[in-house]
């Protein structure tokens, strides 16, 4: 990255995060959604809309696994220090203090019906339905009780966070399938015989797409998160950006990923929804959405790329193995087209993440910040550019030390 | 003049040859959009093409014959407010009655293209597609 923040001070065009912000409170902030500033920087180039536009609105919604959400369900009488806790159903995990517990997306029942799974519980709490909470403990001389049978909802329940560790994928890998069988996986349906691609990023529109190297996003970044406001808390999980980039710096592969929060109260089922992958089980599909500060020339650059810029690599899902093979690489302007060439067979791609509600929540979000109900945020620290993802392998304690 | 309808019959009849006497004797243009067959019995879903006479004499020979013939409007439904047009389902879908319609963003499905295969059923993340049998 060669731009910093205090190489383009004085620069023509160059906006601090000050003056964006005091134009957002005064209610005069140049705002566009990012499929809206695309066509603006085509016919108008990118100096004109570096010193014209303030904020570019981007959006994603699309399955989203490691995610769940924290509660902190009040004090019974007399009171319990709950050691297994279990919401309609799902346990959710109860190893922290007396009635807090985490309920992962993924969790499932003992039977592993994948119909119902942890997001599906987040999805009926937002809904404003009620949960059925069952906890058990041992007792002790402070907590004595052993047993509790009730219900609760958003309205009971003194906390309810969305806690997720890593959304928002910048970028993401597309799956077919080269065996005889149907596969089914987190990148949905896979048909025999390369009879289908699925992918899953929205592409121009997504976030991280459109700030390949976290200029703007970063710890305190201030989000749409599944209808109401959250913060970016961290890199996400298995964060990688020293992948392959393109010319304009655009990651080829999954790289970055954001740790979010935000309070579940707030959030809405257009956003926020239970999903079911047959045969691998339960996810939660979430809306995210982040403005991007138009600070200079070079962040205009980054958010005006297309999805004839953006490519991707193509995997065969039957290859069992962390590591399989890159078919090829392939634009997502070519996924869009509802078609593409793999092996020498014509294959039909479908998308995983939600095009129209990524263009409803950028849309959104530009209304929020146009109305002052939104406002953006300078992170308080950025992302390392020099994390490394690591597999893990069977080794001795020594090897691992 | 097309009709779709839900075949229930017993399993003797399972082994007659009912769809063949409804092509050969009544001319009709029979696809089987569905058939699930058991030992307690089978169900089926056909659509029928043919002129309406031939039809009404196909449907009353399937009952003279004991199988139980109920018309059905539709095979398989969208629960519009389930959906989230993320577009899963367009590339399973054998006819394209699921679809990405690039103005909208939204994924359209269109009932008269839809042959009830069920192959969106399990595809689709948030279950919108519901089969109607
Ligand atoms: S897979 Fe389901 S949710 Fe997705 S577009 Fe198709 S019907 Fe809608
Ligand atoms: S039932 Fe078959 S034809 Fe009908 S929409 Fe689903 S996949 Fe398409």
């Amino acid at each position: 990255m060669s731009t910093t923040e205090k190489s383009k001070k004085g620069k023509p065009g160059a906006k601090s995060y000050e003056e964006i912000r005091k134009k957002i409170a005064d209610g005069d902030a140049v705002v566009m959604t990012a499929e809206e500033f695309k066509q603006f920087v085509k016919s108008n180039g990118t100096k004109k809309a570096a010193a014209e536009v303030d904020v570019v609105t981007t959006g994603t919604f699309g399955a989203m696994c490691s995610s769940g959400a924290y509660f902190n369900f009040g004090h019974t009488d007399p009171p319990i220090k709950m050691q297994r806790v279990w919401m309609d159903g799902i346990q959710a995990h109860a190893g922290l203090a007396a009635v807090d517990a985490y309920l992962g997306a993924t969790e499932l029942d003992e039977t592993n019906n994948m119909m119902h799974g942890g997001a599906h519980v987040i999805e009926d709490l937002v809904r404003g339905k009620a949960v059925r909470l069952k906890a058990t403990a041992y007792g002790t001389d402070c907590y004595p009780r052993k047993e509790i049978d009730t219900y609760v909802s958003l309205r009971t329940v003194n906390q309810a966070v969305l806690l997720n560790l890593r959304n928002c994928y910048q970028n993401y890998a597309v799956a077919t399938n080269s065996s005889s069988r149907t596969l089914y996986t987190y990148m949905g349906k896979l048909l025999p015989e390369l009879g289908n691609a699925t992918y899953s990023s929205a592409g121009e529109l997504s976030p991280l797409l459109n700030d390949p190297y976290y200029r703007s996003i970063g710890i305190g970044t201030r989000i749409f998160l599944g209808g109401g406001q959250g913060f970016v808390i961290w890199e996400g999980t298995q964060f990688n950006p020293g992948v392959p980039r393109t010319p304009e710096g655009v990651p080829k592969r999954p790289a970055g990923s954001i740790a979010v929060i935000g309070d579940l109260k707030q959030m809405s089922p257009d956003f926020l929804r239970g999903l079911t992958f047959t045969r691998y089980g339960s996810s939660l599909g979430l809306g995210i959405g982040i403005p991007i500060p138009i600070l200079d020339e070079e962040m205009a650059r980054s958010c005006a790329v297309t999805n004839d810029m953006i490519f991707t690599a193509v995997f065969d899902y039957s290859q069992q193995s962390r590591s399989r093979t890159v078919l090829k690489e392939i634009s997502y302007a070519a996924l869009r087209s509802g078609e593409v060439e793999i092996k020498g067979k014509m294959v039909p791609t479908s998308s995983l993440s939600s095009l129209y509600k990524a263009r409803q929540i950028a849309q959104l979000l530009k209304t929020q910040i146009l109305k002052k109900e939104f406002m953006i945020e300078k992170p308080v620290q950025n992302f390392s550019l020099e994390r490394v993802f690591k597999p893990l392998d069977v080794r001795t304690e020594k090897e691992a030390m | 003049m097309k009709t779709k309808v839900v075949l229930n019959f017993n399993p003797e009849l399972a082994n007659q040859p009912i769809t063949h006497n409804l092509i050969a004797k009544h001319h009709l243009m029979v696809n089987i959009l569905r058939a699930e067959i058991d030992e307690i019995g089978g169900k089926m879903v056909l659509e029928l093409s043919g002129k309406a006479d031939d039809i009404r004499r196909g449907i009353d020979y399937l009952k003279h014959n004991g199988v139980g013939v109920r018309p059905i409007k539709e095979g398989v439904r969208r629960d519009d407010d389930v959906c989230t047009h993320c577009g899963m389902c367009v590339s399973i879908c054998p006819t394209k009655a699921l679809a990405y319609d690039p103005k909208t963003g939204k994924i359209t499905f269109t009932e008269e293209k839809c042959v009830a295969c069920g192959v969106c059923i399990d595809a689709c993340p948030p279950r919108a597609m519901e089969i109607l049998i």
